[in-house]
């Protein structure tokens, strides 16, 4: 019987070769349009942050007298320097407001995402579809009143405006993509807690939270990379003392005489942390999302 | 520990416009294991989640001893105990494990909420641990045990804790069937040990008739019947009593009550019965009527002179006995013979055991006889 099996497998693998071994014309054509198609849109992607790179450890006067994808002849940190003498307050503005106010809007849309996946209360389903709307809501709509509202608040120019902020209007996002995890979190578990002399925060507490880090840990990452990267906020709520190293990027093209090699280092500094980021937590990135967005469907 | 008393309970998931358990009226009796038998869907579940407390009635009482747990009448809430503080111990077939703890802590959780010293805790988790043969695994974490042991754990977690009402929701189920009936085993032994009122639901009649010391039979949100598992099998109040406890099934016949020479005989299209002598008074009125008669495989004899006449169509061995299924008439029907040879013959002759015989009303499924 064995045997049966191994010749009908050696037969099959025998078939399987030929197939390789005779390729058709037209799939080799295909294969190598396809391929000088990828090559080229790597090449377009990929030009553009070779030539900072390259740009960032130039010279100044080197910059000025070749072009931007050409090596450095001689290697120098000048521009990096002189960046970080723009960045280095806003860099630190940046990190306190990204660190808080992604932990607020975490915190936040975790408790928001618990209640609404495993308490049964009126208006449940309301309360998430009006989330799930604000979400889509274009934050330049509510701008001016947002920024009256700050102001009121006497938070304008102020690191912790931008960290209240974030939090709040990070909310939405975080409750939409925990929630999703959380429905996975199996209700016998919750029943079974309930019973061992839980009520609902000794739950979440000693049971959602503990199972669920990979949500959380997702969840806070992508926050602190859009809190990072955010412009709008920063522009308007910033100010000048506090404003966050985006906005000092931006002014640093725009005061400087077309110092390029500084612009250039400013931007690596500023994209460095957002893509060890990525580089580390690129997988739970990439599942958490598609898990939100399925389950939130 | 304490008796459980449920007084009209209604639970309707539609605010009243459909009952899945309509006005159940039952007590179990302090330290007793009761086991709520039924198909699924038939409000057993139902009814232990409202006893927890997970769920709440629209209509009724729960008491737990003297203590009111639950007081809802028409669907507003007068009294209801929250399941944290109801002191219950339950386990679910899905085991429900907390993922992140170890064994121990598993255990321990429900003592440390409450706030047991420490030593105290220790010592109950390592007895119980050792009653149930897991000591070996209380530094595991549930993902690294096997069925068996996780089953195990939920049960340990659940009687360390000393509770007053024990529930169990099917926890058998996911077990293969050898360690099913050593698990049984054990949990009979531990709950008689430790006598704690238990409430234990199950579709699975064997387990119901080897545990039980008080059987609740429902259907469709009703209690068919309740009683000892002798009394619910040999005194079934009606045919779906009958037909859901005993493997292999109860034989149903449709016969007629007839008068012959003024004594009742049972007449079926291929043999007739004499009516014996304690069953003539019940059976007077229906006298020209149809009947239906039940009679339990292990109760038709294969005997020299018996009444029915059968032709063997297939024979089972089960080691010590053999499953004979013959045709009696149109019908086909099981003889439980208690030997170990079967029987040679292709055509028997069947007596029933004449103090055994189930008869129900045809029209409302009762039974007849005393």
């Amino acid at each position: 019987m064995q045997n049966h099996v191994g010749i009908e497998r050696s037969r099959e693998a025998q078939q399987a070769q030929t197939v390789k071994i005779r390729p058709r014309w037209h799939m080799t054509v295909l294969h190598i349009v396809y391929y000088f198609i990828m090559v080229a849109f790597l090449v377009f992607y990929m030009l553009p942050f070779w030539g900072t790179v390259m740009t960032s450890f130039k010279t100044n006067s080197e910059v000025m007298t070749s072009t931007p994808i050409t090596p450095p002849t001689e290697w120098t940190l000048e521009g990096y320097a002189s960046a970080m003498e723009e960045l280095g307050m806003p860099l630190m503005t940046s990190l306190v407001v990204t660190i808080f106010g992604a932990a607020g809007s975490v915190f936040l849309g975790s408790v928001c995402a618990y209640a609404l996946s495993k308490w049964r209360f009126k208006l449940n389903n309301v309360f998430f579809i009006a989330l799930v709307a604000a979400t889509y809501l274009p934050f330049q709509a509510i701008l001016i009143p947002l920024l009256q509202t700050i102001n009121a608040l006497n938070l304008y120019d102020n690191v912790w405006g931008l960290v209240l902020v974030h939090s709040v209007f990070g909310m939405p996002m975080c409750t939409v993509m925990m929630r999703g995890y959380y429905a996975d979190v199996p209700d016998a578990l919750i029943r079974q807690a309930m019973i061992d002399g839980n009520g609902m925060w000794a739950i979440y507490r000693k049971i959602v939270l503990p199972n669920t880090m990979i949500a959380t840990i997702t969840t806070f990452v992508f926050q602190c990379t859009s809190i990072w990267n955010e412009m709008l906020f920063a522009l308007v709520l910033g100010g000048y003392d506090s404003k966050p190293a985006t906005i000092a990027l931006n002014e640093l093209a725009g005061t400087m005489a077309a110092e390029f090699n500084v612009q250039m280092a400013g931007s690596l500094i500023l994209a460095l942390p957002v893509l060890v980021l990525y580089i580390f937590m690129g997988k739970y990135l990439i599942s958490g999302q598609m898990s939100g967005a399925v389950t939130a469907s | 520990m304490a008796a459980i008393t449920i007084k009209d309970m209604s639970v309707s998931y539609n605010k009243g416009k459909s009952y899945v358990l309509d006005k159940l009226n039952l007590t179990v009796q302090d330290g007793e294991f009761c086991v709520f038998l039924g198909p699924s869907g038939c409000g057993k579940s139902t009814a232990m989640h409202c006893v927890a407390g997970l769920l709440e009635p629209v209509d009724g009482t729960i008491h737990f001893g003297e203590e009111l747990m639950t007081e809802v009448s028409g669907g507003k809430k007068k009294n209801f105990v929250p399941p944290q503080e109801r002191n219950i111990a339950m386990v679910f077939q899905e085991y429900a494990l907390y993922p992140n703890m170890t064994v121990r802590k598993n255990m321990s959780f429900a003592l440390e909420t409450k706030k047991a010293p420490k030593e105290e805790i220790n010592k109950r988790v390592d007895t119980m641990a050792k009653m149930l043969s897991i000591d070996h695994l209380l530094d595991r974490r549930p993902a690294e045990l096997s069925g068996g042991q996780r089953q195990r754990v939920a049960l340990g977690r659940a009687l360390v804790r000393d509770p007053q009402v024990f529930l169990l929701d099917e926890p058998l189920g996911n077990l293969d069937a050898k360690l099913r009936d050593q698990v049984r085993y054990e949990l009979k032994k531990i709950q008689t040990q430790l006598g704690i009122t238990t409430i234990y639901v199950t579709h699975d009649q064997t387990e119901a008739m080897t545990m039980a010391d008080h059987i609740v039979l429902m259907k469709d949100g009703h209690i068919m019947q309740e009683g000892t598992p002798n009394e619910l099998y040999n005194h079934p109040n009606c045919e779906f009593v009958a037909g859901f406890l005993g493997t292999p099934q109860i034989n149903l016949f449709t016969v007629r009550v007839t008068e012959v020479n003024g004594a009742l005989v049972l007449n079926a299209d291929s043999f007739s019965l004499p009516v014996p002598v304690e069953l003539v008074a019940c059976l007077k009125p229906y006298a020209g009527k149809d009947v239906h008669l039940g009679i339990r495989p292990s109760d038709l004899l294969i005997t020299e002179d018996g009444l029915i006449p059968a032709a063997v169509e297939s024979i089972e061995p089960l080691g010590d006995a053999h499953l004979v299924y013959v045709r009696i008439g149109e019908q086909v029907v099981v003889v439980k013979h208690a030997e170990e040879e079967a029987p040679a013959a292709k055509s028997l002759k069947l007596s029933p055991n004449p103090a055994k015989l189930h008869l129900f009303d045809p029209s409302t499924e009762k039974r007849i006889n005393p």
